[in-house]
Protein backbone atom coordinates (compact mmCIF):
# COMPACT_ATOMS: atom_id res chain seq x y z
CA UNK A 1 0.00 0.00 0.00
CA UNK A 2 1.08 3.47 -1.34
CA UNK A 3 2.32 6.54 0.97
CA UNK A 4 0.20 5.69 4.20
CA UNK A 5 2.47 6.82 6.44
CA UNK A 6 3.89 10.25 7.06
CA UNK A 7 6.70 8.57 8.63
CA UNK A 8 7.66 8.25 5.10
CA UNK A 9 8.43 11.35 4.86
CA UNK A 10 11.89 10.81 6.58
CA UNK A 11 13.09 7.81 4.47
CA UNK A 12 15.97 8.21 2.21
CA UNK A 13 14.16 7.83 -0.97
CA UNK A 14 12.58 11.01 -1.38
CA UNK A 15 14.30 14.16 -2.54
CA UNK A 16 13.29 16.56 0.05
CA UNK A 17 16.48 16.20 2.06
CA UNK A 18 14.85 15.12 5.69
CA UNK A 19 17.07 12.23 6.93
CA UNK A 20 16.19 11.29 10.48
CA UNK A 21 16.44 7.17 9.43
CA UNK A 22 18.71 7.58 5.99
CA UNK A 23 21.42 6.12 7.43
CA UNK A 24 23.01 7.60 3.84
CA UNK A 25 26.49 7.92 5.32
CA UNK A 26 26.47 3.97 5.74
CA UNK A 27 24.72 3.78 2.39
CA UNK A 28 26.52 1.16 0.37
CA UNK A 29 24.62 -1.49 -1.86
CA UNK A 30 24.39 -4.76 0.07
CA UNK A 31 23.18 -7.76 0.11
CA UNK A 32 20.46 -9.17 1.66
CA UNK A 33 22.67 -11.91 3.34
CA UNK A 34 24.96 -9.22 4.46
CA UNK A 35 22.44 -7.03 5.98
CA UNK A 36 21.19 -10.11 8.05
CA UNK A 37 25.05 -10.35 8.93
CA UNK A 38 25.30 -7.01 10.21
CA UNK A 39 22.22 -7.10 12.04
CA UNK A 40 23.70 -9.87 14.43
CA UNK A 41 26.91 -7.83 15.09
CA UNK A 42 25.06 -7.22 18.58
CA UNK A 43 27.96 -5.16 19.30
CA UNK A 44 28.21 -2.95 16.50
CA UNK A 45 24.98 -0.61 17.00
CA UNK A 46 25.62 1.21 13.90
CA UNK A 47 26.01 -1.83 11.88
CA UNK A 48 22.95 -2.93 12.74
CA UNK A 49 21.02 0.33 12.77
CA UNK A 50 21.98 0.17 9.15
CA UNK A 51 20.75 -3.44 8.13
CA UNK A 52 17.32 -3.23 10.32
CA UNK A 53 16.53 -0.30 8.06
CA UNK A 54 17.59 -1.66 4.64
CA UNK A 55 15.88 -4.89 5.46
CA UNK A 56 12.47 -3.33 5.97
CA UNK A 57 13.32 -0.50 3.02
CA UNK A 58 13.89 -3.97 0.80
CA UNK A 59 11.11 -5.42 2.06
CA UNK A 60 12.74 -8.60 3.55
CA UNK A 61 11.10 -11.82 3.04
CA UNK A 62 14.16 -13.74 4.07
CA UNK A 63 13.11 -16.68 7.24
CA UNK A 64 15.90 -15.39 9.61
CA UNK A 65 14.69 -11.15 9.04
CA UNK A 66 11.68 -10.82 11.47
CA UNK A 67 13.24 -13.14 14.26
CA UNK A 68 16.58 -10.97 14.31
CA UNK A 69 14.79 -7.69 13.72
CA UNK A 70 12.37 -9.09 16.97
CA UNK A 71 15.46 -9.42 18.71
CA UNK A 72 17.20 -5.85 17.75
CA UNK A 73 13.73 -4.57 19.10
CA UNK A 74 14.48 -6.50 22.48
CA UNK A 75 17.41 -4.82 22.37
CA UNK A 76 16.24 -1.23 23.75
CA UNK A 77 17.25 0.13 27.26
CA UNK A 78 15.29 2.40 29.68
CA UNK A 79 15.69 5.85 28.62
CA UNK A 80 19.24 6.70 29.67
CA UNK A 81 20.77 9.96 28.18
CA UNK A 82 24.33 8.92 27.21
CA UNK A 83 24.19 5.34 27.55
CA UNK A 84 21.64 3.57 25.73
CA UNK A 85 20.59 6.05 22.94
CA UNK A 86 22.36 4.07 20.37
CA UNK A 87 20.81 0.74 20.99
CA UNK A 88 17.96 2.48 20.85
CA UNK A 89 18.18 3.77 17.56
CA UNK A 90 18.58 0.19 16.23
CA UNK A 91 15.12 -0.88 18.37
CA UNK A 92 13.63 1.97 16.25
CA UNK A 93 14.58 1.24 12.85
CA UNK A 94 14.09 -2.41 13.87
CA UNK A 95 10.43 -1.66 15.08
CA UNK A 96 10.26 0.79 12.04
CA UNK A 97 11.37 -2.30 9.50
CA UNK A 98 8.76 -4.66 11.01
CA UNK A 99 5.98 -2.41 9.96
CA UNK A 100 6.84 -2.69 6.46
CA UNK A 101 7.51 -6.48 6.79
CA UNK A 102 3.46 -8.06 6.77
CA UNK A 103 2.80 -10.85 6.00
CA UNK A 104 5.44 -12.11 8.02
CA UNK A 105 6.20 -9.86 10.73
CA UNK A 106 2.60 -10.09 12.23
CA UNK A 107 4.23 -12.43 14.75
CA UNK A 108 5.90 -9.82 16.18
CA UNK A 109 3.11 -7.72 16.92
CA UNK A 110 3.34 -8.97 20.52
CA UNK A 111 6.93 -7.59 20.83
CA UNK A 112 5.63 -4.21 19.36
CA UNK A 113 2.58 -4.03 21.84
CA UNK A 114 5.25 -3.81 24.25
CA UNK A 115 7.30 -1.11 22.63
CA UNK A 116 3.96 0.59 22.83
CA UNK A 117 4.29 0.59 26.42
CA UNK A 118 7.90 2.13 26.12
CA UNK A 119 9.36 5.21 28.27
CA UNK A 120 10.92 6.19 25.23
CA UNK A 121 8.88 8.78 22.93
CA UNK A 122 10.60 8.00 19.42
CA UNK A 123 9.74 4.13 19.97
CA UNK A 124 7.16 4.66 21.28
CA UNK A 125 6.35 6.52 18.08
CA UNK A 126 7.99 4.13 15.89
CA UNK A 127 6.02 1.30 17.22
CA UNK A 128 2.45 2.59 16.91
CA UNK A 129 3.23 3.60 13.17
CA UNK A 130 4.34 -0.07 12.62
CA UNK A 131 1.13 -1.35 14.49
CA UNK A 132 -0.63 0.33 12.06
CA UNK A 133 0.86 -0.65 9.12
CA UNK A 134 0.34 -4.29 10.18
CA UNK A 135 -3.37 -3.29 11.01
CA UNK A 136 -2.64 -4.81 14.34
CA UNK A 137 -6.39 -4.55 15.93
CA UNK A 138 -5.17 -5.35 18.88
CA UNK A 139 -2.97 -2.11 18.99
CA UNK A 140 -6.53 -0.51 19.11
CA UNK A 141 -7.47 -0.44 23.03
CA UNK A 142 -3.86 0.40 23.86
CA UNK A 143 -3.81 3.47 21.19
CA UNK A 144 -7.09 4.70 22.61
CA UNK A 145 -5.60 4.61 25.80
CA UNK A 146 -3.00 6.83 25.44
CA UNK A 147 -5.21 9.44 23.70
CA UNK A 148 -8.04 9.51 25.99
CA UNK A 149 -6.39 11.89 28.26
CA UNK A 150 -7.40 14.50 25.04
CA UNK A 151 -5.52 17.29 23.72
CA UNK A 152 -4.64 19.34 27.27
CA UNK A 153 -2.76 16.34 28.45
CA UNK A 154 -1.64 13.56 25.91
CA UNK A 155 -1.31 16.44 23.77
CA UNK A 156 0.15 18.69 25.90
CA UNK A 157 4.02 19.75 24.96
CA UNK A 158 6.43 18.27 27.61
CA UNK A 159 8.60 21.10 29.36
CA UNK A 160 12.11 21.53 28.08
CA UNK A 161 11.21 19.57 24.68
CA UNK A 162 9.48 20.23 21.63
CA UNK A 163 7.65 17.35 21.85
CA UNK A 164 3.94 16.39 23.33
CA UNK A 165 3.76 13.96 26.16
CA UNK A 166 2.23 11.34 23.72
CA UNK A 167 3.80 11.04 20.45
CA UNK A 168 0.54 11.98 19.11
CA UNK A 169 0.73 11.90 15.05
CA UNK A 170 2.07 8.89 15.10
CA UNK A 171 -0.94 7.08 17.45
CA UNK A 172 -3.79 9.00 15.38
CA UNK A 173 -2.31 7.90 11.88
CA UNK A 174 -2.40 4.11 13.56
CA UNK A 175 -5.93 4.27 14.49
CA UNK A 176 -6.65 5.63 10.94
CA UNK A 177 -4.26 2.72 9.27
CA UNK A 178 -5.80 -0.06 11.58
CA UNK A 179 -9.93 1.02 10.72
CA UNK A 180 -11.23 -0.02 13.52
CA UNK A 181 -14.22 3.05 13.64
CA UNK A 182 -15.98 2.73 17.37
CA UNK A 183 -17.77 5.32 18.67
CA UNK A 184 -15.13 5.25 21.34
CA UNK A 185 -12.24 5.31 18.92
CA UNK A 186 -13.70 8.37 16.89
CA UNK A 187 -14.85 10.32 20.24
CA UNK A 188 -11.38 9.55 21.35
CA UNK A 189 -9.76 11.57 18.26
CA UNK A 190 -11.88 14.20 17.52
CA UNK A 191 -10.95 16.74 20.30
CA UNK A 192 -7.29 16.45 18.69
CA UNK A 193 -8.88 18.15 15.21
CA UNK A 194 -8.81 21.67 17.43
CA UNK A 195 -5.30 20.64 18.43
CA UNK A 196 -3.14 24.16 18.76
CA UNK A 197 -0.53 22.74 15.99
CA UNK A 198 -1.92 22.13 12.72
CA UNK A 199 0.26 18.33 11.98
CA UNK A 200 -1.60 16.96 14.90
CA UNK A 201 -4.69 18.63 13.52
CA UNK A 202 -3.90 16.98 10.27
CA UNK A 203 -2.87 13.47 11.62
CA UNK A 204 -6.32 13.38 13.54
CA UNK A 205 -8.63 14.81 10.98
CA UNK A 206 -6.85 11.72 7.89
CA UNK A 207 -7.75 9.17 10.85
CA UNK A 208 -11.07 10.40 11.03
CA UNK A 209 -11.05 10.84 7.23
CA UNK A 210 -10.50 7.24 6.61
CA UNK A 211 -12.70 5.50 9.59
CA UNK A 212 -16.08 7.31 8.51
CA UNK A 213 -15.32 8.92 4.76
CA UNK A 214 -17.29 12.17 5.63
CA UNK A 215 -16.62 14.94 3.94
CA UNK A 216 -15.85 17.70 6.16
CA UNK A 217 -12.42 15.61 7.73
CA UNK A 218 -11.50 16.06 3.89
CA UNK A 219 -12.30 19.75 4.12
CA UNK A 220 -9.99 20.00 6.87
CA UNK A 221 -7.33 18.69 5.34
CA UNK A 222 -7.89 20.48 1.96
CA UNK A 223 -7.81 23.70 3.82
CA UNK A 224 -4.64 22.62 5.35
CA UNK A 225 -3.11 22.70 2.07
CA UNK A 226 -3.17 26.59 1.78
CA UNK A 227 -1.37 26.19 5.18
CA UNK A 228 1.66 29.62 5.13
CA UNK A 229 3.93 26.30 6.31
CA UNK A 230 5.65 24.35 3.97
CA UNK A 231 5.65 21.40 6.69
CA UNK A 232 2.15 21.53 6.89
CA UNK A 233 1.19 21.51 3.44
CA UNK A 234 3.76 18.59 2.74
CA UNK A 235 1.56 16.81 5.75
CA UNK A 236 -1.44 17.39 4.61
CA UNK A 237 -0.66 16.02 1.42
CA UNK A 238 0.70 12.89 2.95
CA UNK A 239 -2.42 12.52 4.94
CA UNK A 240 -5.00 13.26 1.66
CA UNK A 241 -2.62 10.74 0.08
CA UNK A 242 -3.01 8.28 2.73
CA UNK A 243 -6.93 8.41 2.95
CA UNK A 244 -7.10 8.16 -0.62
CA UNK A 245 -9.61 11.10 -0.82
CA UNK A 246 -10.17 11.61 -4.45
CA UNK A 247 -12.48 15.12 -4.04
CA UNK A 248 -8.77 16.63 -3.20
CA UNK A 249 -7.22 16.06 -6.37
CA UNK A 250 -7.40 19.34 -7.81
CA UNK A 251 -6.23 20.99 -4.50
CA UNK A 252 -3.30 18.80 -4.17
CA UNK A 253 -2.32 19.63 -8.02
CA UNK A 254 -2.60 23.09 -6.74
CA UNK A 255 -0.41 23.10 -3.69
CA UNK A 256 2.36 24.96 -3.47
CA UNK A 257 5.25 22.19 -2.32
CA UNK A 258 7.42 19.88 -4.09
CA UNK A 259 5.62 17.69 -7.16
CA UNK A 260 7.45 14.94 -5.42
CA UNK A 261 5.30 15.33 -2.50
CA UNK A 262 2.22 15.70 -4.98
CA UNK A 263 3.28 12.43 -6.86
CA UNK A 264 2.97 10.74 -3.66
CA UNK A 265 -0.12 11.54 -2.53
CA UNK A 266 -1.86 11.25 -6.25
CA UNK A 267 -0.22 8.19 -5.92
CA UNK A 268 -2.18 7.62 -2.89
CA UNK A 269 -5.11 9.06 -4.40
CA UNK A 270 -4.78 5.81 -6.88
CA UNK A 271 -4.00 2.94 -4.57
CA UNK A 272 -5.70 3.45 -1.34
CA UNK A 273 -9.13 2.74 -1.86
CA UNK A 274 -11.66 5.55 -0.49
CA UNK A 275 -12.37 6.04 2.91
CA UNK A 276 -13.49 3.27 4.74
CA UNK A 277 -12.41 0.33 3.04
CA UNK A 278 -10.04 -1.71 2.62
CA UNK A 279 -6.79 -0.39 0.03
CA UNK A 280 -7.63 -1.82 -3.20
CA UNK A 281 -5.26 -4.61 -3.95
CA UNK A 282 -6.57 -4.30 -7.75
CA UNK A 283 -7.14 -1.07 -8.93
CA UNK A 284 -8.74 -0.37 -12.44
CA UNK A 285 -8.28 2.05 -15.47
CA UNK A 286 -12.18 4.15 -14.59
CA UNK A 287 -12.20 7.65 -16.02
CA UNK A 288 -11.64 9.06 -12.07
CA UNK A 289 -8.09 6.66 -11.77
CA UNK A 290 -7.21 8.02 -15.29
CA UNK A 291 -8.16 11.81 -14.37
CA UNK A 292 -5.89 11.17 -11.18
CA UNK A 293 -2.89 9.29 -13.51
CA UNK A 294 -2.88 12.38 -16.03
CA UNK A 295 -2.50 15.21 -12.87
CA UNK A 296 0.48 12.72 -11.85
CA UNK A 297 2.03 13.03 -15.97
CA UNK A 298 1.77 16.81 -15.70
CA UNK A 299 3.68 16.55 -12.68
CA UNK A 300 6.99 14.99 -14.16
CA UNK B 1 15.80 50.91 -17.83
CA UNK B 2 13.97 48.03 -19.87
CA UNK B 3 11.41 46.03 -18.84
CA UNK B 4 13.13 42.64 -18.00
CA UNK B 5 15.60 44.44 -15.99
CA UNK B 6 13.40 46.23 -14.01
CA UNK B 7 11.92 42.89 -13.55
CA UNK B 8 14.87 40.80 -12.63
CA UNK B 9 15.53 43.51 -9.97
CA UNK B 10 12.08 42.80 -8.22
CA UNK B 11 12.62 39.24 -8.54
CA UNK B 12 16.18 40.13 -6.67
CA UNK B 13 15.08 42.77 -4.04
CA UNK B 14 11.95 40.13 -3.04
CA UNK B 15 12.51 38.98 0.43
CA UNK B 16 9.85 36.78 1.21
CA UNK B 17 8.50 33.30 -0.07
CA UNK B 18 5.19 35.47 -1.67
CA UNK B 19 7.07 38.52 -3.11
CA UNK B 20 9.81 36.05 -5.05
CA UNK B 21 6.98 33.70 -6.27
CA UNK B 22 4.98 36.93 -7.38
CA UNK B 23 8.19 38.45 -9.11
CA UNK B 24 9.00 35.29 -10.67
CA UNK B 25 5.59 34.99 -12.03
CA UNK B 26 5.92 38.44 -13.61
CA UNK B 27 9.51 37.45 -14.97
CA UNK B 28 8.45 34.56 -16.18
CA UNK B 29 5.51 35.97 -17.92
CA UNK B 30 7.58 38.20 -20.00
CA UNK B 31 9.09 35.54 -21.37
CA UNK B 32 11.67 37.52 -22.53
CA UNK B 33 15.65 35.44 -23.72
CA UNK B 34 17.21 38.05 -21.18
CA UNK B 35 15.69 37.10 -18.44
CA UNK B 36 16.64 33.11 -19.03
CA UNK B 37 19.85 33.47 -16.61
CA UNK B 38 17.51 35.00 -14.17
CA UNK B 39 15.03 32.22 -14.03
CA UNK B 40 17.49 29.79 -14.17
CA UNK B 41 18.97 31.25 -10.91
CA UNK B 42 15.40 30.72 -9.25
CA UNK B 43 15.58 26.92 -9.77
CA UNK B 44 18.33 27.26 -7.18
CA UNK B 45 16.37 28.77 -4.41
CA UNK B 46 14.54 26.12 -2.64
CA UNK B 47 10.80 27.75 -3.42
CA UNK B 48 8.76 25.57 -5.34
CA UNK B 49 5.98 27.55 -6.23
CA UNK B 50 9.02 30.16 -7.61
CA UNK B 51 10.54 27.42 -9.32
CA UNK B 52 7.51 26.09 -10.80
CA UNK B 53 6.94 29.73 -12.52
CA UNK B 54 10.30 29.88 -13.34
CA UNK B 55 10.50 26.43 -15.47
CA UNK B 56 6.83 28.10 -17.04
CA UNK B 57 8.87 31.06 -17.98
CA UNK B 58 12.00 28.86 -19.50
CA UNK B 59 9.50 26.53 -21.37
CA UNK B 60 7.66 30.18 -22.59
CA UNK B 61 11.08 31.17 -23.70
CA UNK B 62 11.92 28.37 -25.76
CA UNK B 63 14.85 27.30 -27.69
CA UNK B 64 16.70 30.78 -26.85
CA UNK B 65 17.04 29.52 -23.07
CA UNK B 66 18.56 26.14 -24.14
CA UNK B 67 22.21 27.26 -23.70
CA UNK B 68 21.57 29.11 -21.18
CA UNK B 69 20.30 25.79 -18.79
CA UNK B 70 22.61 23.82 -20.67
CA UNK B 71 25.47 25.55 -19.52
CA UNK B 72 24.20 26.39 -16.02
CA UNK B 73 23.06 22.86 -14.84
CA UNK B 74 23.88 22.41 -11.05
CA UNK B 75 26.15 19.87 -10.36
CA UNK B 76 25.37 19.85 -6.22
CA UNK B 77 21.66 21.00 -5.87
CA UNK B 78 19.74 18.53 -7.40
CA UNK B 79 16.76 20.10 -6.14
CA UNK B 80 17.76 22.60 -9.03
CA UNK B 81 18.97 19.64 -11.45
CA UNK B 82 15.64 18.15 -11.69
CA UNK B 83 14.04 21.95 -12.65
CA UNK B 84 16.79 22.43 -15.14
CA UNK B 85 15.79 19.10 -16.25
CA UNK B 86 12.24 19.63 -16.25
CA UNK B 87 12.45 22.69 -18.27
CA UNK B 88 14.10 21.33 -20.66
CA UNK B 89 12.12 18.20 -21.19
CA UNK B 90 9.08 20.66 -21.63
CA UNK B 91 11.56 22.39 -24.26
CA UNK B 92 12.15 19.39 -26.34
CA UNK B 93 15.03 20.97 -27.99
CA UNK B 94 17.33 18.03 -29.01
CA UNK B 95 20.32 19.41 -27.79
CA UNK B 96 18.94 18.46 -24.26
CA UNK B 97 19.16 14.91 -25.41
CA UNK B 98 22.84 13.99 -23.88
CA UNK B 99 21.63 15.53 -20.29
CA UNK B 100 18.63 13.79 -20.42
CA UNK B 101 20.48 10.74 -20.92
CA UNK B 102 23.07 11.04 -19.03
CA UNK B 103 20.28 12.05 -15.71
CA UNK B 104 18.11 9.40 -16.85
CA UNK B 105 20.95 6.93 -16.22
CA UNK B 106 23.52 8.47 -13.33
CA UNK B 107 21.69 11.67 -11.27
CA UNK B 108 21.30 9.92 -7.63
CA UNK B 109 18.36 12.45 -7.32
CA UNK B 110 15.68 10.68 -8.24
CA UNK B 111 13.18 13.66 -9.05
CA UNK B 112 16.10 14.18 -11.61
CA UNK B 113 15.70 10.97 -13.24
CA UNK B 114 12.15 10.99 -13.56
CA UNK B 115 11.98 14.55 -15.24
CA UNK B 116 14.73 13.02 -17.60
CA UNK B 117 12.44 10.38 -18.17
CA UNK B 118 9.54 12.16 -18.90
CA UNK B 119 11.95 14.17 -21.40
CA UNK B 120 13.49 11.59 -23.04
CA UNK B 121 9.73 11.20 -24.84
CA UNK B 122 9.03 14.09 -25.78
CA UNK B 123 12.06 15.32 -27.88
CA UNK B 124 10.97 17.41 -30.83
CA UNK B 125 12.18 15.51 -33.63
CA UNK B 126 10.08 16.30 -35.99
CA UNK B 127 12.24 19.15 -38.03
CA UNK B 128 14.81 16.43 -38.42
CA UNK B 129 16.20 14.74 -41.53
CA UNK B 130 14.80 11.33 -41.03
CA UNK B 131 18.07 9.77 -40.54
CA UNK B 132 19.00 12.09 -37.77
CA UNK B 133 15.68 11.85 -36.42
CA UNK B 134 15.32 8.15 -36.62
CA UNK B 135 19.07 7.67 -34.34
CA UNK B 136 18.01 10.25 -32.10
CA UNK B 137 14.70 8.20 -31.04
CA UNK B 138 16.64 5.14 -30.79
CA UNK B 139 18.93 7.05 -28.26
CA UNK B 140 15.89 8.16 -26.42
CA UNK B 141 14.24 4.57 -26.55
CA UNK B 142 17.67 2.77 -25.44
CA UNK B 143 17.81 4.73 -22.28
CA UNK B 144 14.19 4.71 -21.05
CA UNK B 145 14.24 0.82 -21.35
CA UNK B 146 17.44 0.92 -19.27
CA UNK B 147 15.33 3.39 -16.48
CA UNK B 148 12.49 0.26 -16.51
CA UNK B 149 15.27 -0.96 -13.82
CA UNK B 150 15.13 1.78 -11.61
CA UNK B 151 14.81 1.69 -8.09
CA UNK B 152 12.53 4.16 -7.84
CA UNK B 153 8.98 3.94 -8.39
CA UNK B 154 8.24 7.56 -9.73
CA UNK B 155 11.19 7.39 -12.07
CA UNK B 156 9.28 3.68 -13.67
CA UNK B 157 6.46 5.68 -13.47
CA UNK B 158 7.95 8.28 -15.67
CA UNK B 159 9.57 5.88 -17.85
CA UNK B 160 6.16 4.64 -18.91
CA UNK B 161 5.05 8.40 -19.52
CA UNK B 162 8.43 8.65 -21.72
CA UNK B 163 7.63 5.28 -23.44
CA UNK B 164 4.73 6.27 -24.58
CA UNK B 165 5.33 9.57 -25.89
CA UNK B 166 8.13 8.31 -28.02
CA UNK B 167 6.14 5.46 -29.61
CA UNK B 168 4.90 8.58 -32.16
CA UNK B 169 8.66 9.26 -33.00
CA UNK B 170 9.06 5.49 -33.39
CA UNK B 171 6.38 5.14 -35.94
CA UNK B 172 4.83 5.91 -39.31
CA UNK B 173 8.60 6.46 -41.15
CA UNK B 174 8.78 5.07 -44.78
CA UNK B 175 12.52 5.79 -44.96
CA UNK B 176 13.48 3.60 -41.60
CA UNK B 177 12.31 0.45 -40.04
CA UNK B 178 10.75 1.21 -36.93
CA UNK B 179 8.99 -1.67 -36.28
CA UNK B 180 11.94 -3.32 -34.52
CA UNK B 181 12.20 -0.43 -32.23
CA UNK B 182 8.38 -0.52 -31.69
CA UNK B 183 8.25 -3.62 -30.58
CA UNK B 184 10.73 -2.97 -28.15
CA UNK B 185 9.30 -0.01 -27.00
CA UNK B 186 5.91 -2.31 -26.07
CA UNK B 187 7.74 -4.64 -24.79
CA UNK B 188 9.42 -2.77 -22.11
CA UNK B 189 5.38 -1.66 -21.34
CA UNK B 190 4.53 -5.00 -21.45
CA UNK B 191 7.18 -5.98 -18.57
CA UNK B 192 6.47 -3.11 -16.46
CA UNK B 193 2.80 -3.63 -16.64
CA UNK B 194 3.16 -7.77 -15.78
CA UNK B 195 6.19 -6.89 -13.17
CA UNK B 196 4.96 -9.02 -10.59
CA UNK B 197 7.19 -8.04 -8.11
CA UNK B 198 6.46 -3.72 -9.06
CA UNK B 199 6.20 -2.65 -5.82
CA UNK B 200 3.45 0.16 -6.86
CA UNK B 201 0.70 -0.72 -8.50
CA UNK B 202 0.15 2.56 -10.07
CA UNK B 203 3.54 1.85 -12.23
CA UNK B 204 1.59 -0.99 -13.64
CA UNK B 205 -1.78 0.59 -14.15
CA UNK B 206 0.21 3.13 -15.67
CA UNK B 207 1.62 1.05 -18.49
CA UNK B 208 -1.48 -0.86 -18.49
CA UNK B 209 -3.09 2.89 -19.73
CA UNK B 210 -0.12 3.48 -22.29
CA UNK B 211 -0.25 -0.19 -23.78
CA UNK B 212 -4.11 -0.10 -23.93
CA UNK B 213 -3.93 4.04 -25.97
CA UNK B 214 -1.06 2.86 -28.34
CA UNK B 215 -3.10 -0.07 -29.12
CA UNK B 216 -5.84 1.51 -29.86
CA UNK B 217 -3.89 4.05 -32.21
CA UNK B 218 -1.95 1.05 -34.06
CA UNK B 219 -4.97 -0.61 -34.58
Amino acid sequence: MAASTRSRLATPFMDAGFSDQSPLGAGDPISEEEALRRLRLTDDPSAQYYAAWWLGRNRSTHPDAVPLLQEALRQRRPRDLGAGVEENAVARNAARALGKLAPAALVAIEDLLATLEDEDHGLREAAARSLGELRAQAAVAPLVRRLATGPSVAGAQQPGTPRLVEPCEALLEALGDIGVATPEVLKVIEPFVQHERPLIRSAASRALLQLTGEERWGQLLVELLQHQQLQVRRAALMDLGGAGWRPALDPIARTLAENSLKLIALRGLVENAGPGSEPASDPTLDASTVAVMEAMDALL
Amino acid sequence: MPAVLELVEAVRRADTALGLLQATQALAAAAHPESAACLVEILGFNNPGAAVAAVDGLIAIGEPAVDTILTNIDGYNYGARAWAVRALAGIGDVRGLAVLEDALGKDIGPSVRRAAARGLGQLRLAGLPAEERHGMALRCLQALVDGCRDGEWVVRYAVVVGLESLASALGGDGAVDSARPRQQLMDALRGLHGDANEEAPVVRLRAALALQRLEAAHD
